[in-house]
């Protein structure tokens, strides 16, 4: 883990509170953490641990409640609402669980499409998304319709437009969660690739504990606490995991079985 | 291309079906509004033709009269040619023409045994063009010509009649003698009156009697030989409204310096000598006032009412009409009602319009939710987001706009082609007809480009407002 350098994300004491029913509800509670370039990191916990939220957090979905996120350096908070759009458009790359391609534009369109967003060279950015395409081994369907591609292709062209505008930062929320085992691996696979052939950042969410171990770092939350981190406490994905206790061992035994 | 259009684009092949009849409805809306805006404006030129030969665009009168005498006054306004001037100076766009009017009665057939009323408007060739335009409607005979009998240079038959509520007792006797030898006042006269009565026809010679109450109740009888036929598109009015060259009435009523003195006819009574008299072309009844060709006829009522306004306060002691006053007089408001209800039922239809635009609307932004949340997660900015969904509304406004023009010219060319008529009184016909002015292809354009996008941006406004976090969640949650 190259410390030395400046951190791509650092969250200091970030919390973030909702308000359901007159209820005040904690979805993330002082988390702080620092994540480097090129890290390819997984965050993992139970349902409603606050895994999305701080996903969301360092993606600039949402703002926290309190607490400084910085990207690349920059603190997040004194951007303005207009201009968060654009940062996130140039720094962040984005995969989702259900792909969330759109579904009247062809493969090529789709993974152009953050770049036509960012107003970027046309004939470049086609070069650029066939050679994307051809990396995450989609190339044969370019002129296909997203809506045409199966599941897991479907997700190779998220991939592919995740990382368009050279993002610093690749945030994955349940990438594999709407696949089968099989596709899953091969989602996990090429996500570990464009890591390392990239030397992007990824940060991808799991509640799938055989996904999660793909992750090089892991970080485990509970009640919207990070209570665990490979990285810091200097232990393996096991260990990190046994700080969830009995229930997500259990659950991870079953998984096994 | 900007992201925004071609996501618009996308949305719209998307929604086609859906889109196609909002369009189809809304174009047949415009197509309607258009053909009845046509036909209103079509049938509204006849009536203003027609009407305005009497009103012009707003007639003063003197302070005593009322609007029914716009027919024919008897009342002498006073200083006409000092008011006409004044209002030219101070509304420069303006003109004025001094106009002499009658009102008056005529044999049918056998003398004394029928007689029909008539309203005599008397012009001057030279204003005619701009105020009546009567010239162009002759369709049997002529206009009046430089060798016409303009003024007879001699008396017209009075009789005075004594006292209040009591008529004329005359016969024709020696008066009519003389007024059978003396040349006519050529005079056009309304086709359908022709029409109705045989006895009525160019080249054909009547007896008018012309009430002349101005002359201490009396009134005055010549002959006059019709010259022409005029139509103007509105066979009553043709029945009613007959035209003298404005410099007969004049003769006729005594409007200049009268030289001669009064002699007496044996057994008939005795008359004022005209003969010599000079003309003061000064001297009228009624000033008509003609102001600039609105920009549209799209709201005749306001405009008649505008003009109406200005000359009013140049002359606040006299009486003013508007064409519109004398409108709703000889017809009641039913063209305001039209006019009302053409607007009514076009609003009432765009609204409708509007609301399944945004209706549709609303719902793709239900369904696309979580794609509006990716899109924002990718760097889309509010206004990205709003101007993807408003060029939708652009797009089928145009569309609707174009379609709905197209579509009523081809059946106004259809309707002309074709010729439709329909039958009218005393057997005459009533032509459909269209005109169309570039004002109302501008508003056929733009309304419903207005109500698209105007439609379009309050959904618009709530999928650019929507968070990302909460448009990936509320996506997913439909699912």
């Amino acid at each position: 883990m190259p410390k030395a350098s400046k951190p791509i994300v650092k969250l200091e004491c970030v919390s973030k509170k909702y308000n359901e029913y007159g209820v005040e509800v904690k979805a993330l509670d002082a988390a702080s953490l620092e994540i480097y370039s090129g890290e390819f990191v997984s965050i993992i916990g139970p349902s409603g641990c606050g895994k999305s939220t701080l996903l969301h957090c360092m993606g600039l979905l949402d703002r926290p409640s309190s607490g400084v996120v910085y990207i690349d350096g920059k603190d997040t908070s004194k951007i303005s609402g207009l201009e968060i759009a654009l940062f996130r458009g140039e720094k962040l790359g984005f995969v989702f669980q259900n792909y969330n391609l759109i579904p009247r534009l062809t493969v090529l369109e789709n993974v152009m499409l953050p770049g036509w967003i960012m107003e970027k060279d046309a004939l470049q950015l086609e070069k650029k998304a066939h050679g994307l395409l051809k990396e995450v081994g989609i190339a044969h369907r370019t002129d296909h319709k997203g809506i045409h591609l199966s599941g897991g292709e479907q997700q190779k062209v998220a991939i592919a437009r995740a990382l368009i505008n050279d993002p610093v930062l690749v945030l994955a929320d349940e990438p594999t969660g709407a696949l089968d085992s099989e596709n899953s691996r091969e989602i996990m696979k090429l996500l570990v690739k464009m890591n390392e052939k990239r030397k992007s950042t990824f940060v991808f969410v799991s509640h799938d504990m055989d996904i999660a171990r793909y992750g090089r770092r892991t970080i485990v939350l509970k009640d919207g606490k990070i209570i665990g981190d490979t990285a810091k406490n200097h232990v393996g994905f096991d260990g990190a995991l046994k700080k969830l206790g009995r229930n997500a061992n259990n659950k991870q035994r079953r998984k096994q079985q | 291309m900007s992201v925004s259009r071609r996501l618009a684009w996308g949305e719209l092949k998307e929604h086609k079906r859906i889109y196609t009849v909002i369009v189809i409805v809304i174009a047949l809306t415009m197509t309607s509004f258009m053909l009845e805006n046509a036909y209103l404006n079509y049938m509204m030129q006849v009536v203003d033709d027609t009407t305005k030969v009497i009103t012009s665009d707003a007639v003063i009168t003197d302070g005593s009269c009322n609007i029914r005498d716009l027919y024919g006054t008897e009342k002498e306004l006073k200083d006409a040619g000092n008011i006409a001037k004044k209002i030219e100076r101070e509304l420069p766009d303006y003109e004025t023409t001094i106009r002499v009017t009658a009102q008056g009665t005529y044999g049918l057939g056998t003398a004394g045994e029928a007689v029909d009323a008539c309203t005599i408007q008397g012009i001057d060739p030279s204003d005619d063009a701009k105020i009546s335009g009567i010239k162009d409607k002759i369709v049997e005979g002529r206009f009046f010509n430089s060798g016409d009998h303009i003024l007879r240079g001699h008396t017209p038959l009075y009789i005075k009649i004594e006292g209040p509520g009591s008529l004329p007792d005359f016969t024709y006797g020696s008066g009519q003698r003389l007024m059978q030898e003396e040349e006519p006042y050529p005079i056009i006269v309304g086709a359908t009156v022709a029409k109705i009565h045989p006895s009525v026809g160019v080249g054909k010679t009547l007896f008018l009697t012309l009430g002349m109450s101005g002359r201490e109740t009396s009134y005055a009888v010549v002959t006059v030989k019709v010259v022409g036929l005029y139509e103007s598109g509105t066979p009553t009015l043709d029945a009613l409204m007959w035209f003298m060259h404005a410099d007969s009435l004049r003769e006729i009523k005594g409007y200049g310096t009268i030289t001669g003195k009064d002699w007496t006819v044996p057994g008939v009574g005795t008359f004022r000598g005209f003969n010599p008299i000079t003309i003061d072309k000064n001297r009228g009844d009624v000033i008509l006032v003609k102001a600039p060709e609105p920009l549209t006829r799209l709201d005749p009522v306001g405009y008649s009412e505008a003009v109406k306004e200005s000359v009013k306060d140049i002359v606040p002691d006299l009486n003013v009409f508007s064409w519109h006053d004398f409108l709703v007089y000889i017809a009641g408001s039913m063209q305001d009602v039209v006019t009302i209800m053409l607007w009514g039922s076009i609003a009432v239809t765009l609204f409708l319009c509007g609301a399944a635009i945004k209706y549709v609307m609303d719902s793709i932004i239900l369904r696309k939710t979580r794609e509006i949340g990716a899109l924002k997660a990718f760097g889309a900015r509010d206004r990205v987001i709003f101007k993807i969904f408003l060029y939708q509304g652009l797009v089928l406004g145009v569309i609707a706009g174009l379609v709905g023009i197209i579509l009523s010219i081809i059946v106004m060319n259809l309707v002309n082609w074709y010729g439709f008529n329909v039958q009218f009184i005393a057997g005459t016909q009533l032509k459909i007809g269209f005109i169309i002015n570039w004002l109302t292809i501008l508003v056929a354009m733009l309304l419903p480009i207005i109500l698209s996008v105007l439609a379009a941006a309050f959904p618009a406004k709530k999928a650019a407002k929507l968070s990302p976090v909460e448009a990936l969640r509320k996506g997913e949650l439909s699912l």
